[in-house]
């Protein structure tokens, strides 16, 4: 068996991980993640935490200002890879607590976590850049699959990366989906991942041509439908960390602070205690410099140039 | 991004997350617009020590009080926002009666995204991330004459209609939820309960790219540049490395367009001792359909009180843009089409204006 605690040392760390040492734990994370459900069912108290995007130092100060996995559990919806410089070790993290703390660790999909979306956004850049391959990427990639596609809390809390599906408004029924794919173009399972809450009447597409918009009305009637209170979800950045609509049935969580190294915002987390009440922990990123001014975050800053 | 229909509860005054951010963004946005120093070159003893006298006596005033010594005028301005809260951070330069100044701030918060979407930019799904408290401002109040670059005015010219743009699987999605909702059986039929043949038309009729052939606001209700198609931006003296006395970098709004691409307009500006040169450049790229860049570059020569403003659009598909690419070379081609330098020179210009004020 591996040494779980010696390659989280190295990663939080920011070190190389072998590219063997990848695939074992790939390969470890995807035999512990079949047997979870799609929607994984979580206990209270729990912490849930939105977009993380490869920004490990952000990820660090999360489990820093939240309690730290030793003494508390959590749900991370999903976008751990991407944008930040920090991808791989990012999610290297999160599946190693998944394996050393299976019970107090739950990772939901996000659009992100994909083999399409990676290739544009970062991720796969990331790898080939530190491997010289890609093979460090077709592993993760494969884990990405296995990944639960959603999450309830003690019955009542449904966490989601995106949002709701016109295609399936029970829990029962996204029970039902085969997600060990790479995530579709249309369906129940690219909804979950892709929609967003907005100020609409009914189900409506985006101006984009794909993808749903759901507002209050679709949002009250899943609520009543499972018979739970809130809909948690991240996927949008909100400048304060997190934001509730709809009569506080729904919550945007933010968890990736100043993001890609350049918005100014704060991040959050919310905490749910065992009588389902909401506390959001603010946090922000870490200084781009150390005291002697090393760089402990390489900058994407344009620096000053003669352009025509 | 969705309606802000419930702002966040913040407890009254200023925490300490707050004023550690302030802090923070301060010294991002001075660190940002520093210029790196050569090693060894500057220490604080040196700065003192006016440097040896330049060819060109330095005529410029700098209208921060805070910043530090401009060294008569061996080096670089490096604007020094004072640290006050709110933060306060206005960089400013002064050559003859032309001033220009800037200012960054964060993107904005949920209280300022509710007033510019319920007033001021009404119709329209705001973009992403709106830096709307950043500018560039060149005026010369002599002149009485000015002209600003800023996200607010960038935003409304951006369409308040169907842009007829999908993205690449925009056909297959439409098509497999009319299949669906045509058949009537199993979850079909449930499907058609929730979501009518309306669901799949577009409601809310905006540019989602959020394209915009913004080309600054000026301080007049009409525009005192003329057409000169004939003119050109004097690169030769553009091309000369005189000193900068004065350079900002910032994106004034940026959308992800939901992993499809990028939305972008950015705004830098170069003030040297004779001329200023501004480029604000919208870059977008909807992947497997097109790029755009639509560039605006405005030139000043001071002591000619002359202004030119050049504004060119490229436009291609995604596809023909990115076979220049496998021709030169093919290291990473997608790499390139995240680079809007590369795309500009590869992809065809579909217009080109310049217009001229002489005062």
């Amino acid at each position: 068996m591996m040494d779980l605690d010696k390659i989280i040392a190295s990663l939080r760390e920011g070190k190389h991980i072998p590219e063997e040492t990848v695939f074992r734990l790939c390969l470890n994370s995807q035999e512990l993640l079949m047997n979870e459900g799609n929607v994984a069912q979580v206990d209270t108290p729990v912490t849930i935490c939105g977009d993380i995007h490869g920004q490990l130092h952000d990820l660090l100060t999360l489990f820093e200002k939240s309690g730290g996995v030793e003494k508390t559990r959590y749900i991370f919806l999903g976008d751990f890879v991407d944008r930040g410089f920090y991808s791989l070790e990012s999610f290297l993290l999160l599946l190693c607590y998944k394996l050393r703390y299976p019970d107090r660790v739950t990772l939901i999909r996000g659009n992100h976590e994909t083999r399409q979306i990676t290739k544009v956004y970062g991720f796969y850049d990331e790898v080939v850049r530190k491997y010289g391959n890609s093979n460090v990427w077709r592993y993760c990639c494969e884990v990405f699959d296995y990944l639960s596609l959603g999450a309830i809390i003690n019955n009542s809390i449904f966490c989601v990366h995106g949002g709701l599906s016109p295609d399936m408004t029970t829990l029962d029924e996204i029970r039902t989906i085969d997600r060990k794919q790479e995530v579709p173009h249309e369906g129940a399972m690219c909804d979950l991942l892709w929609s967003d809450p907005e100020d609409v009447d009914t189900w409506s597409l985006s101006p984009r041509g794909a993808g749903f918009l759901f507002g209050k009305q679709e949002v009250d009637q899943f609520l009543e439908k499972n018979n739970v209170e809130l809909i948690a979800r991240a996927h949008q950045l909100v400048m304060e960390g997190y934001k509730e609509m709809f009569d506080g049935g729904l919550v945007t969580v933010w968890s990736a602070p100043n993001y890609c190294y350049r918005c100014g915002n704060v991040a959050a987390v919310l905490k749910i205690d065992d009588d389902l009440n909401r506390e959001y922990t603010i946090f922000e990123a870490v200084q781009a410099q150390n005291e002697v001014g090393n760089a402990i975050i390489p900058t994407k800053k344009s620096q000053m140039d003669y352009f025509l | 991004m969705s309606k802000r229909n419930t702002a966040p509860l913040r407890s009254p005054g200023i925490n300490t997350v707050q004023i550690n951010a302030a802090r923070e963004m301060h010294a991002q946005t001075v660190r940002a617009r520093r210029m790196p120093i050569p090693a060894g070159s500057i220490t604080a003893s040196s700065m003192t020590a006016p440097v040896a006298a330049t060819a060109v006596p330095p005529r410029h005033i700098c209208n921060n009080p805070n910043n530090p010594p401009c060294v008569s005028c061996g080096s670089v301005i490096i604007p020094s926002p004072r640290a006050t809260l709110p933060l306060e951070d206005n960089p400013s330069i002064s050559i003859n009666d032309w001033t220009i100044s800037s200012r960054k701030k964060p993107i904005l918060n949920s209280q300022e995204l509710d007033v510019w979407e319920t007033e001021k930019l009404k119709g329209l799904t705001l973009p992403e991330m709106i830096f709307g408290n950043n500018y560039i401002r060149i005026e010369n109040p002599r002149l009485d004459w000015s002209i600003e670059f800023n996200a607010l005015d960038a935003l409304k010219n951006v369409q308040l209609q169907d842009s007829g743009i999908r993205v690449a699987y925009s056909n297959d999605w439409i098509n497999s939820k009319r299949k669906q909702n045509t058949s009537g059986t199993g979850t079909a039929q449930r499907f058609s309960n929730d979501v009518s043949a309306d669901s799949l038309n577009i409601i809310h009729k905006y540019d989602w790219t959020y394209t915009t052939s913004y080309r600054g606001t000026e301080n007049s209700p009409e525009s005192r540049f003329k057409l000169d198609n004939d003119q050109t931006l004097p690169l030769d003296k553009l091309a000369v490395h005189d000193k900068i006395l004065f350079y900002d970098d910032m994106i004034l709004f940026e959308d992800e367009l939901a992993d499809n691409g990028i939305s972008i307009l950015n705004v830098k500006i170069r003030v040297m001792n004779e001329r200023l040169l501004l480029l604000s450049r919208f870059f977008l790229r909807v992947d497997d359909v097109l790029v755009r860049v639509y560039d605006t570059r405005l030139y000043v020569e001071f002591d000619e009180n002359r202004v030119i403003r050049e504004s060119k659009e490229y436009e291609g598909k995604y596809h023909d843009v990115l076979a220049k690419h496998r021709l030169s070379q093919s290291h990473d081609p997608k790499a390139a089409l995240r680079d809007s330098n590369w795309v500009a020179q590869n992809t065809p210009m579909i217009k080109r204006e310049c217009e001229t004020i002489q005062f």
